[in-house]
């Protein structure tokens, strides 16, 4: 049996652009041009965004959740009636599911490239090289510097 | 000409891995008399998917700090790819917005990092300025008729969307880059699932790369010469993914792909050779000999 838990779309509500998730009525706008709804049987924005309200969206930031199957097409968003921004829904899923420790492998290699080298992009050799035979500068990031105590939402 | 001075952001994708984007962007934007200035302070913007979902609160303090390099250089972003563009004007609308205080709290963060933010950063991507500028500027710059060139565009979904953030076209109708490539003399085609998603953002490869294949199926279908993209990301789903898409799927398509800044390089006479057009993994050769290249 599914665990319905109200204080699930408490957590949400730190994401401010999904503030809008209660005024979902349901309508299926935001589904009939969703690319990731068209191939995956499993995904479904309005179900997200309900099961979300609803509080049984714990399956969904779980590792191996549908969630990452959206392609961020924002049509969702353009689309819905009731400003309910799915794809931001799904965003804040997915910021849950990460500080779960439940993202797919790539997203956390990602998110510690950024903050350890300030880029996604390692700059090797062959690329400057690249570069200087293009008759470009040689490029790189400049190093960050991210307080330990930002980005704490989310718990 | 305080408008026409642009402080470069590169990002990651187009220095690192496409430079020849970069070239092709900084050739025809000299040609057209805008000026690029440059800042070594910036990092990743950071990329809208994979940080974003991995922690707003990073993605905008990241992004914000990058707007503060700006706004300390006293000048206005120029991008060349959607994920930055999406990124860093979704970013000033949040601190613009400041729900929740937000503001305070990232301006804080800021001074803690050496940076300070007070909203005055301006994001622009190239081709928003490229569609905004004077009929006759741009006419003056193109030496080479393109022939009826025909171009399918792909804008891009963060090109386009959300549009009441992003602020440059029709979120499903866009007019504006077709009015653009129809001044260079290139002919834009319309086709099925014109502003459908090229699918890069899709954890799964094989429904990743279908969603670019069903575009690149449409676009041939009308007999279009090449893509025409906007953003780096995009670039390497159509081009890359063409390799991919014939090994992974077995559809094989031949479709040169380019970003808006090489049509417009190539339309301002820069010789091709000089472009370093040869890295794209689809060989852009038909489409030089349609230009008469
Ligand atoms: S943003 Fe995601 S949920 Fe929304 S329509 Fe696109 S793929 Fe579907
Ligand atoms: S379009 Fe909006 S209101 Fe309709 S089902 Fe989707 S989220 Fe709910």
């Amino acid at each position: 049996m599914t665990k319905v838990n109200p204080q699930f779309a408490k957590k949400m509500s730190q994401v401010e652009s999904a503030l809008d998730v209660r005024y979902c009525f349901g309508c299926s706008a935001c589904v009939a041009e969703c690319p990731a709804a068209l191939r995956f049987k499993e995904f479904n924005p309005r179900e997200i965004v309900i099961s979300t309200l609803l509080g049984v969206a714990e399956n969904l930031i779980e590792a191996d959740s549908v969630i990452w199957q959206c392609a961020t097409c924002y049509k969702c968003y353009e689309r819905c009636p009731q400003n309910v921004h799915p794809v931001d829904v799904i965003t804040a899923l997915k910021n849950i599911s990460f500080a779960a420790g439940n993202a797919p492998e790539g997203v956390s290699s990602l998110h510690k490239a950024v903050l350890e080298n300030g880029s996604i992009i390692a700059p090797s050799e062959a690329i400057q090289k690249r570069r200087a035979k293009l008759g470009l500068p040689a490029f790189s990031h400049a190093t960050l510097h991210v307080p330990e105590a930002s980005g704490k939402g989310g718990e | 000409m305080a408008e026409d001075a642009y402080l470069l952001f590169l990002g990651c994708m187009i220095p690192l891995r496409h430079p020849q984007i970069e070239l092709a962007a900084r050739k025809s934007m000299e040609n057209l008399g805008v000026s690029l200035r440059e800042s070594s302070e910036f990092t990743c913007c950071p990329e809208p998917w994979n940080m974003k979902a991995s922690s707003l609160e990073k993605w905008l303090l990241i992004a914000a700090r990058n707007l503060a390099v700006a706004e300390k250089e006293g000048s206005q972003l120029l991008t060349l790819c959607n994920g930055c563009f999406s990124t860093l004007t979704e970013a000033s609308h949040l601190l613009a917005q400041n729900k929740g205080g937000i503001k305070e709290k990232v301006v804080k963060d800021l001074s803690s990092m050496g940076f300070s933010y007070s909203g005055k950063t301006s994001v622009h991507h190239v081709a928003q300025v490229l569609c905004g500028m004077e009929e006759k500027r741009v006419l003056a710059s193109a030496k080479k008729e393109l022939g009826g060139l025909k171009v399918a565009l792909h804008h891009g979904c963060h090109l386009l969307r959300p549009s009441e953030i992003l602020g440059f076209d029709d979120p499903f109708e866009p007019r504006l880059l077709e009015e653009f490539v129809r001044r260079l003399g290139a002919e834009p085609v319309a086709y099925r699932g014109y502003t459908d998603c090229c699918g890069r953002a899709t954890l799964n490869r094989d429904a990743s790369l279908e969603m670019a294949e069903q575009k690149l199926s449409a676009m041939e279908k009308e007999d279009a010469d090449c893509v025409v993209v906007a953003c780096p990301a995009c670039f390497e789903q159509f081009d890359l993914g063409q390799v991919e898409i014939s090994r992974r799927l077995g559809k094989n398509h031949q479709l040169p792909v380019i970003h808006i800044c090489q049509l417009l390089a190539l339309a301002q006479g820069e010789p091709p050779e000089s472009l370093g057009l040869e890295r794209h993994k689809i060989a852009i050769k038909p489409l030089l000999a349609k230009i008469g290249e």
